[in-house]
């Protein structure tokens, strides 16, 4: 899919997004977020922030950084910030395959539901080692094709729908992560049939 | 509200991810380089390549 469709697809998301998806996504998110052990005065980037669902969950005691394709997105996120006084986050509309960041910026690099939903998901995670530092924490939530026959099956019946709603759900964890260049730390579900998987992995470089 | 300090320092070209900085009106972040400027628009830096706008070529530093 092409930056121009997504960031239709995002624009027109922004008004009901939070009500669709705060449900579905949240739990992850906080669940991953809060395993990542953030440490104080850490760097950390939040790849496809969208409306800011994740904002909240983050520390104060860290510097967290927003990005994302879509400035709807970002304008509620940006809500979110003044109106919980998050001083300690700013946003940024960027594309996460040309990231407009110095080598070596953060500490931490967390992607909700990013890589699925992105032209060229090798290219983000090639931007996400560039600005991460060495031995930096990469962390991924995001479904991954299944090796249970059962969901394999709904997998297919569902991926024509996805592909409309801007969502790619044939994509390999082992191949993916392998031409990643990242090192698997830990890879677990919320429960057996979620469909999204939390990923910890170290940044090598 | 001006674009965050410590943002600014750790922000580059997303295009060359050479250098850049603040317009002299504040509303935008010049890239030399590539001769493009990123507006900034309700204090969040618009860093896409497609949407920055093109700096007269024959003006050094006017923007």
């Amino acid at each position: 899919m092409e930056l121009e469709s997504i960031k239709k697809i995002y624009a027109a998301y922004s008004n009901v997004y939070d009500a669709l998806f705060k449900r579905f996504f949240y739990p992850r998110i906080k669940r991953a977020i809060s395993d990542m052990d953030i440490k104080p005065g850490e760097r950390v980037l939040d790849v496809g922030v969208g409306t800011g669902l994740s904002l909240s969950v983050f520390p104060k005691h860290c510097k967290v950084v927003g990005i994302d394709l879509s400035t709807e997105m970002l304008g509620k996120a940006k809500k979110k910030i003044t109106a919980q006084k998050l001083d300690n986050i700013k946003v940024v509309s960027m594309d996460a395959m040309q990231v407009g960041f110095e080598d070596n910026s953060f500490d931490k690099v967390f992607l909700s539901h990013v890589v699925s939903v992105v032209p060229d998901p090798y290219r983000v995670m090639a931007e996400v080692r560039r600005v991460c530092r060495k031995g930096g924490q990469v962390v991924i939530v995001n479904h991954f094709k299944s090796g249970n026959k059962v969901i394999e099956t709904v997998e297919k019946v569902i991926n024509p729908v996805c592909e409309r709603l801007g969502w790619r759900s044939d994509l390999c964890f082992n191949e993916f992560i392998s031409n990643s260049g990242l090192m698997l730390n830990k890879k677990f579900m919320l429960n057996k049939l979620d469909f999204w998987h939390i990923v910890f992995a170290t940044n090598q470089k | 509200m001006a674009v965050d300090k410590e943002l600014l320092e750790i922000l580059v070209c997303p295009k060359c991810k050479g250098t850049i900085r603040l317009t002299k009106k504040k509303d935008g972040l010049a890239c030399e380089k590539c001769r493009l400027v990123y507006p900034i628009k309700d204090d969040i830096p618009v860093m896409l390549i497609d949407e920055a706008i093109k700096m007269p070529s024959d003006k050094e530093n006017t923007v």
